[in-house]
């Protein structure tokens, strides 16, 4: 089977479950086919969602970004600490985003100057940014923000859709345009799927991998700002533990974890099977936990059906002839 | 020193790297800390380092063979609450049964990884961030929110951790400490001289060309995750014995200390390359660290920031020393070790961005 | 004279009225279809569980038909989790939410969604800090007397003459453990107090693991250490368990808040002489009564409203003095656990 039919049997497969969730909790719950969950259902995880998709590029590069989730805290926190200190919410805001983008030219560095591996340097991030968003904001939780901050996350702005949401069809669109639709994106598969071939036909792959890990950590910034709009308040574990989340749906979209393989297409049917999923979950009172195992086992059944079906179809046809 | 260069290669070194790195953090915290070269310190540090080390020589195998085990953290909780409950309700059960109960069961759950991994041809990644959440889950649902609780447990186990059984001196090398180095040293010598042992490093640094070698590589991997689930069901048993309070929360987040032990030890995250010495070094160099840093007087607040940025150091300059061996070594063997641990050698001969 | 007699009799009558209807009997509402959710922090421990018992009890008393909803998040996604559960609530139009909030003010926008859709919000064990989004809070104790209790049981075991202690918290995010610590630290102020010195506040995360390194640094750090005071139920058994392991019992004490049937052995080893808790299953049930007459509009959520909540007896809503605005509903008492009283208590 060609890579281009593998992708496209792995996005009709996320589709025909999508379809099946869809239609399993439209009986089962009266409350989910309304304007109002869908765009709940949405919203409770948009901030995963959004750091998703600039993971998904980083994960195709053959690389991994662990710090995406401290990142995330580590904005929020430098905008509430800013805002906190009399700065005007705007420049706290630029802060924030600042923030973001030395976290990731410091991935950057170490991955793609140094050359260590990007497991390593963003399992300290991981630690590290954590960190220095506690040292800020220590035990306090600060809030307040200015109304119109707020209103960016909590009301709907265009039709019933927040700015949250808003913002992550507006990146979607970008980054699919960039990944499967520029020079930038064909190198990005090329460096996932052999740097080393890549080095040698003269791509410039650490250059490729720095602004894959400048990208991931400005979203995941922006990801963060957003999540404190939502929220109202800020404190020092904000995102704690999100990483995983992220990573999952990545993989769930059929992205290949060794690089090189995957599209947004399928990232974004994998999205929507997770948040669909959980939402109806929610609905039928199952609790986290329980969300969290059948999760689980959809991330694994999702790859291992598959291939004992190619399994057994490739032994049947071997009968054949 | 030409014969010196040409007995040992630079990766074998990198554990000597390593532990110059470790003594030096030690004096530099010996310097500001009062009484820190104490046996105090030492027993802090050894029992800190004991289960994670454990897991760790597990984790090893695993990313030998480009793999990776993800549950670990959920293996280890579930053994040591089941484990736990089942010696609560059976006070008078036979300690080595005990222990042998915990690592089947670790085992048993690491056999699930593996099947599914070797066989299924799932990413490990995959397939260990799903049992993550599916060995929690379950451990969650089935404990109706009970706690095992130390005054449940026998006597044995209680004072299992304060065992002493080498004392030299007034220094303690305790029960559990002792069980982490044998460990390490059974491992470290079966890797190196069994020929068996070998095929995780062949399989890691070259899986096509182990193939072509007729290699089994699908009973290598499972038999990494197996070996793998197995020790960390005894930490689970070790997480037991020395917390005693083991909620449904146990061991949760252990994954990533022990992968950060095991890159810290240079174990080579694309298989092939590192050996369990150096993982518990690893594991070592984090526990002085964040044993020693709390008494250096530093805010509470500030600990992960200053840990995030030892960790990242200790890694670079582990690499960059053995960048430095690599070129002391000599050019034409460089070459040659480049293609073998392909990542930092080749990024780093990449044109700057 | 008749006409006297009965004109007090009516102005009596008339006297008693409002306190009748003001004391709202919970008997008169009962049997009604409330569909209420209790959201504990996370599952998995204990005193949620036993929160739950008590919940479930008053349901059966209440004889509500609809089956009370015991849903939580997992710990590593409590905040997210308790959002995400409160909204999904809200779009399935219960009539009230319960929440022990682990979410600080991040809860608020999801609390005030869910009660524009006329759901009653009321927090117990930990309430909502800026009471926005919230109709009224049950609260266990009164979070200054938890503040002064925590400083007796310190000054206790540290003796007349004083001495150093510290603090085991859960994590430095969880309200309601901030307020309780803020709470000791004013207490502390007294004079009464002036011998003991706190030290340092460290953070175990609700973890048995890193609660128990947590209290072996605190032993590490300050040698002269006499006291550590944990006021969570999993620090403190963490924390004894580690001072035991490092024969240091004699030296060191342990107290704060902890469940009995978890402290016993340390209680009378004198690892741990004294702490204090109140009754979860009582918390819960108070809960479930204040939540259950809220939601069939038998009482109303504003200052001086009285009820009746079965066998706990009369309540009262207040003003919160503990926070800024916001209506509470004390439920008391502690009780201190010593070797004296703790077995019958952990069985």
């Amino acid at each position: 089977m060609s890579a281009v039919g593998t992708l496209k049997s792995w996005e009709a497969m996320m589709l025909a479950l999508l379809v099946a969730i869809i239609a399993f909790n439209s009986v089962g719950s009266p409350y989910f086919l309304s304007v109002g969950n869908f765009v709940n259902l949405f919203q409770l995880s948009i901030e995963k969602s959004i750091v998703a998709l600039t993971m998904a590029l980083v994960i195709i590069g053959g690389e991994i970004d662990l710090s995406v989730a401290s990142v995330m805290g580590l904005a929020a926190c430098v905008m509430a600490w800013t805002f906190h200190a009399g700065v005007p919410m705007p420049a706290a805001i630029l802060a924030a985003l600042g923030a973001g983008i030395l976290a990731g030219l410091n991935n950057a560095f170490w991955i793609a100057r140094v050359g260590l591996p990007s497991l390593a340097v963003t399992l300290a991030g991981l630690i590290g940014y954590r960190g220095v968003a506690r040292i800020l904001l220590e035990d306090r939780a600060i809030g307040g923000f200015p109304d119109w901050f707020n209103t960016i996350g909590q009301q709907a702005l265009i039709g019933p859709l927040t700015a949250a949401i808003a913002i992550f069809f507006v990146l979607f669109i970008f980054f699919a345009i960039v990944l499967h639709g520029s020079a930038f994106g064909r190198l990005v598969y090329v460096v996932g799927s052999n740097a080393q071939a890549a080095r040698y036909s003269g791509v410039r792959v650490g250059l490729v991998k720095a602004a894959l890990f400048v990208g991931s950590a400005f979203v995941a910034a922006l990801a963060g700002i957003l999540y404190a709009a939502r929220l109202g308040s800020v404190r020092g574990d904000m995102a704690e533990g999100f990483e995983l989340d992220v990573i999952t749906a990545v993989l769930l979209g059929g992205v290949s974890i060794f690089g090189g393989k995957g599209n947004l297409v399928g990232v974004g049917l994998a999205l929507l099977v997770i948040l669909n999923l959980r939402n109806g979950m929610g609905l039928a009172d199952i609790t986290g936990n329980t969300q969290n195992y059948v999760i689980g086992g959809l991330l694994i059944l999702s790859v291992l059906i598959p291939n004992m079906w190619q399994e057994l179809t490739n032994k049947w046809r071997g009968r054949e002839t | 020193m030409n014969w010196l260069k040409r007995r040992v290669r630079p990766e074998q070194i990198r554990e000597l790297s390593l532990l110059v790195l470790i003594l030096a953090a030690i004096v530099f915290f010996g310097s500001f800390i009062d009484n820190y070269y104490s046996f105090r310190t030492f027993n802090r540090i050894a029992s800190s380092v004991a289960i994670i080390t454990v897991v760790a020589v597990g984790q090893t195998l695993v990313v030998l063979t480009r793999n990776i085990d993800l549950s670990v953290g959920s293996i280890v909780g579930f053994t040591a609450y089941f484990v736990g409950t089942l010696i609560a309700s059976h006070n008078g059960i036979n300690p080595i049964l005990a222990v042998a109960i915990a690592i089947a069961l670790g085992a048993a759950l690491g056999v699930v990884n593996g099947v599914i991994v070797a066989w299924g041809k799932v990413p490990a990644v995959v397939v260990t961030l799903g049992t993550l959440a599916i060995y929690r889950g379950v451990l969650v649902d089935l404990s109706g929110a009970k706690t095992v609780t130390t005054d449940s447990l026998p006597q044995w186990l209680i004072d299992l951790p304060l065992v002493n059984v080498a004392p030299i001196g007034s220094l303690d090398i305790r029960a559990l400490f002792m069980l982490a180095l044998v460990i390490v040293v059974a491992f470290q010598i079966g890797t190196t001289y069994l020929s068996f042992a070998r095929r995780f490093y062949a399989i890691g640094s070259n899986p096509e060309a182990a193939q072509l070698i007729g290699l089994p590589i699908k009973s290598v991997v499972f038999l990494a995750f197996v070996i793998c689930g197995a020790l960390s069901g005894l930490a689970g048993f070790m997480l037991l014995a020395r917390f005693g309070n083991i909620t449904v929360e146990a061991g949760r987040g252990l994954e990533l200390s022990v992968v950060a032990a095991v890159v810290v030890g240079g174990v080579n995250v694309f298989g092939g390359s590192g050996t369990v010495t150096g993982a518990m070094l690893g594991a070592v160099m984090i526990g002085t660290l964040e044993q020693s840093l709390f008494r250096l007087g530093i805010s509470e607040f500030w600990l992960d920031a200053v840990l995030g940025l030892l960790i990242l150091l200790a890694v670079a300059s582990d690499a960059v020393i053995l960048q430095r061996l690599r070129q002391l070594w000599g050019g034409a063997e460089l070459k040659l070790l480049a293609k073998e641990t392909d990542s930092v050698s080749s990024e780093q001969s990449a044109s700057p961005p | 004279m008749t006409r006297f007699l009965m004109g007090a009799a009516a102005l009596a009558v008339l006297a008693a009225l409002p306190q009748c209807a003001l004391a709202q009997d919970a008997m008169a509402t009962r049997g009604k279809a409330v569909s209420m959710v209790l959201l504990p922090k996370f599952l998995g421990i204990l005193p949620f569980d036993q929160a739950h018992k008590g919940a479930e009890e008053a349901a059966k008393e209440l004889q509500n038909p609809t089956p009370l909803q015991f849903l939580g998040p997992t710990p590593q996604n409590s905040v997210a989790g308790q959002i995400e559960i409160v909204t999904n609530a809200t779009t399935q139009g219960v009539k009230a939410i319960m929440i022990s909030n682990n979410s600080g003010d991040q809860i608020v926008p999801a609390a005030k969604a869910a009660q524009a859709k006329g759901i009653k919000v009321v927090t117990w064990d930990s309430p909502i800090p800026s009471s926005e989004g919230e109709d009224v809070f049950v609260a266990q104790v009164d979070f200054s007397e938890i503040g002064k209790v925590m400083a007796d049981m310190t000054l206790d075991l540290a003796g007349p003459g004083g001495g150093k202690f510290a603090i085991l918290s859960a994590s430095p995010d969880a309200a309601n453990q901030n307020a309780w610590i803020a709470a000791m630290k004013t207490a502390l102020k007294d004079p009464k107090y002036a011998k003991l010195d706190l030290v340092d506040t460290v953070y175990g995360n609700d973890e048995s693991e890193k609660s128990y390194t947590q209290a072996q640094a605190l032993v590490d750090k300050y040698p002269d250490l006499k006291v550590i005071m944990s006021p969570t139920s999993v620090g403190i058994v963490a924390g004894a368990k580690a001072l035991q392991d490092e024969k240091l019992c004699d030296k060191v004490k342990i107290s704060g808040l902890g469940l009995p049937s978890e402290m016993l052995a340390y209680t009378k080893n004198g690892c741990a002489p004294e702490f204090a808790l109140w009754s979860f299953i009582d918390l819960g049930y108070l809960a479930y009564y204040t939540t259950y007459l809220l939601a069939a509009d038998a009482l109303k959520a504003e200052e001086g409203a009285k009820f009746k909540a079965g066998r706990m007896g009369e309540y009262t809503i207040t003003k919160d003095p503990t926070r800024a605005k916001g209506l509470r509903i004390l439920m008391g008492p502690f009780t201190i656990y010593n070797k004296d009283n703790v077995e019958a208590a952990a069985k």
